[in-house]
């Protein structure tokens, strides 16, 4: 029998940066990773924000030389692609002037693939002398009185402690040998395929320059990211498990084939490179997240941000905090559910538990906006499109345009306001904690809304040729 | 343009069988034929299968699993050190 003080199941962010932390405070500690090293199993967009600078030192030490795919860039662009998969126009954006944390104003994300990003941080845990065990599949959990006190491996192999978290990922063996969950109910997860594609690192920097990310919003098929790394980029997008119809790649493959895409393809001199498939839990709170001798991080405990499923930080300060609560149980000689509730009261202190505050109202707009492309993006596309491009047109005078404009997108308010009622409104109300009701009086709405509407001026005086 | 999915994404031999299904449970809801992105399973006379090949075409996903509400597919991650290798993800 291997006895440890703490055994962490899974190799990921969340795991490594808990068996680090563990290791840190003095606590014999052992984690499992079932791929040769870490950050082989587990594709990933995938971009990482400044606030990972911003809470963990570590980062800075972040380099080039450890990590070779590095790219960072201060812009997105958002292509809004319409029902007839034309790029009806796009939007670059840089960070704003609301943008408060200094580094975020001129960087939005750093771009690595995580088959170097996850073997370079769980040094640290090793480095902290925490042992890691590759090619291991944690297969069950030693039990004893029904409370969990170890994990087996594949082989047979048993290894005890007094607290094991589950870091598993999404398909959590620890999350099911526990009982804390059986199956992910199926609007609780997504499916999201990617490519990735090879290109001339000069050919990235010359024609995206400093654009970091793309998103590809459809009326036809769910949005769909664009990632880029110094040599290539990731192209992926995904839905919850109830909403596919066909094969998914059916729908990359429709945005690979936009006649937009095929153009910048060429041009990027890009060629595949790989195929990946990983599911993502997608929840509008966690839930279960611990019992006895057992905590639950990153995706194993659902953890993954509710409105845009940012996942990587989210692990990484869940694996911080379920170290440290592990930490005081132990010395405790407690680490029954009773004292491991701490580690809910732990994380909702932080700014995911603040993101999660609003989580249905982010994960209800998500699901019913970019992921709806056929119900909610096959009239917001045009409608977005009609504000920002329809006046480029010189077939008729200007002001006359305006008020086709106009007419035009109020025949989008029969689909528009019911969305803002139900998606935007609930979202505007939780994020100002403003009275619902009164935001949200549909007969309120709908007296002042046409009554706007009215206020668009039908006819017009004429100005010149005036007698004196 | 056409993506060759064969051999873009690269795996260890040695995986052993990790998915199997259970006929009995099945009620052919189809939602595995669906979801899988390597089209690894097949109805046929009315019965569900995955291919016999699945082992070298995987992806380890786990998508049928998880959609498979009946809880007729078995799944369990292949033998530690084997299966996909992500060498981009
Ligand atoms: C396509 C895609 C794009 C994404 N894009 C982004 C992004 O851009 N930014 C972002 O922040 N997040 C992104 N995410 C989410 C992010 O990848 C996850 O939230 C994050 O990886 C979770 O970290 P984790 O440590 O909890 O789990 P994981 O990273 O999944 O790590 C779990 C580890 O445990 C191992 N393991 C699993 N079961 C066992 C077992 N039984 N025995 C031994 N080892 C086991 C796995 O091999 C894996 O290494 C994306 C996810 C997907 C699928
Ligand atoms: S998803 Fe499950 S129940 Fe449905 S056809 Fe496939 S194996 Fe059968
Ligand atoms: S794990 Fe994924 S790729 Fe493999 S058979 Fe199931 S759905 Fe298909």
């Amino acid at each position: 029998m291997n006895t440890y003080d703490i055994i962490i199941v899974g190799a990921g962010p969340g795991g490594s940066i808990a068996a680090k932390n563990a290791a840190e405070m003095g606590l014999k500690t052992v984690f499992f990773e079932r791929g040769r090293k870490p950050g082989e199993k587990n594709s990933s967009g995938c971009g990482l924000g400044p606030r990972m600078w911003k809470d963990f030192e570590i980062m800075k030490e972040l380099t080039p030389e450890k990590c070779p795919s590095m790219r960072a860039g201060a812009a997105s662009r958002n292509y809004f692609v319409n029902k007839e998969d034309i790029v009806a126009g796009y939007i670059m954006a840089r960070p704003t002037e609301s943008v408060s944390y200094e580094p975020a104003k001129s960087w939005i994300t750093m771009n690595v693939y995580r088959s170097e990003f996850d073997p370079w941080l769980a040094e640290f845990a090793t480095d902290a002398g925490a042992e890691l065990k590759t090619s291991t599949l944690i297969v069950d959990l030693i039990k004893e009185n029904g409370k969990v006190c170890g994990v087996i491996d594949e082989k047979g192999e048993k290894y005890e402690a007094s607290i094991v978290i589950g870091a598993d990922g999404v398909i959590s063996t620890v999350a099911m040998k526990s009982g804390l969950r059986t199956k992910w109910a199926q609007n609780q997860v997504t499916l999201v395929p990617q490519y990735d594609f090879q290109a001339p690192p000069e050919k990235i920097d010359d024609i995206m320059g400093d654009e970091a990310l793309g998103v590809w919003w459809g009326a036809t098929f769910p949005a769909s990211y664009q990632v880029f790394f110094r040599d290539g980029f990731h192209q992926g997008l995904g839905n919850w498990m109830s909403w596919w119809d066909k094969n998914p790649l059916f729908y990359l493959n429709k945005v690979v084939n936009l006649k937009y895409y095929q153009r910048l393809l060429k041009i990027l001199e890009a060629k595949p490179r790989e195929l990946q498939a990983h599911l993502l839990p997608w929840l509008d709170y966690p839930y279960n997240t611990y019992t006895d001798g057992v905590i639950l991080i990153g995706d194993a405990g659902g953890f993954p941000c509710p409105l845009e499923a940012e996942g990587i930080y989210p692990a990484m300060i869940t694996g911080k905090i379920s170290a440290q609560i592990a930490a005081e149980a132990i010395a405790s000689g407690d680490v029954s559910k009773a004292v491991l509730h701490k580690f809910d009261e732990e994380w909702q202190k932080t700014s995911i538990g603040e993101e999660f505050e609003a989580g249905y109202e982010l994960w209800n707009i998500w699901k019913a906006l970019p992921f709806s492309p056929k119900e909610t993006m096959s009239w917001f596309v045009p409608m977005i499109m009609e504000v920002l491009g329809g006046i480029f047109d010189w077939s008729q005078p200007h002001a006359l345009r305006i008020r086709q404009i106009a007419s035009h997108v109020k025949s989008y308010m029969p689909k528009a306001t019911p969305f803002i009622m139900k998606y935007v409104i609930p979202l505007v109300a939780k994020t100002f904690e403003d009275d619902l009701d009164k935001l949200m009086d549909p007969k309120k709405i709908m007296t002042i809304l046409p009554k706007l509407l009215e206020l668009l001026p039908q006819k017009k005086r004429k100005r010149g040729g005036k007698e004196k | 343009m056409k993506i060759e999915l064969e051999n873009l994404t690269k795996r260890i031999l040695g995986t052993g069988n990790f998915i199997s299904v259970d006929r009995n449970k099945c009620n052919r809801c189809g939602r595995c034929l669906i979801i899988c992105i390597m089209n690894l399973w097949r109805k046929k006379d009315d019965t569900i299968y995955i291919v016999d090949d699945y082992q070298s075409k995987c992806l380890e996903c786990a998508s049928c699993y998880q959609v498979c509400e009946a809880g007729a597919i078995n799944f369990q991650y292949p033998v530690g050190g084997t299966g996909v290798v992500y060498e981009k993800g």
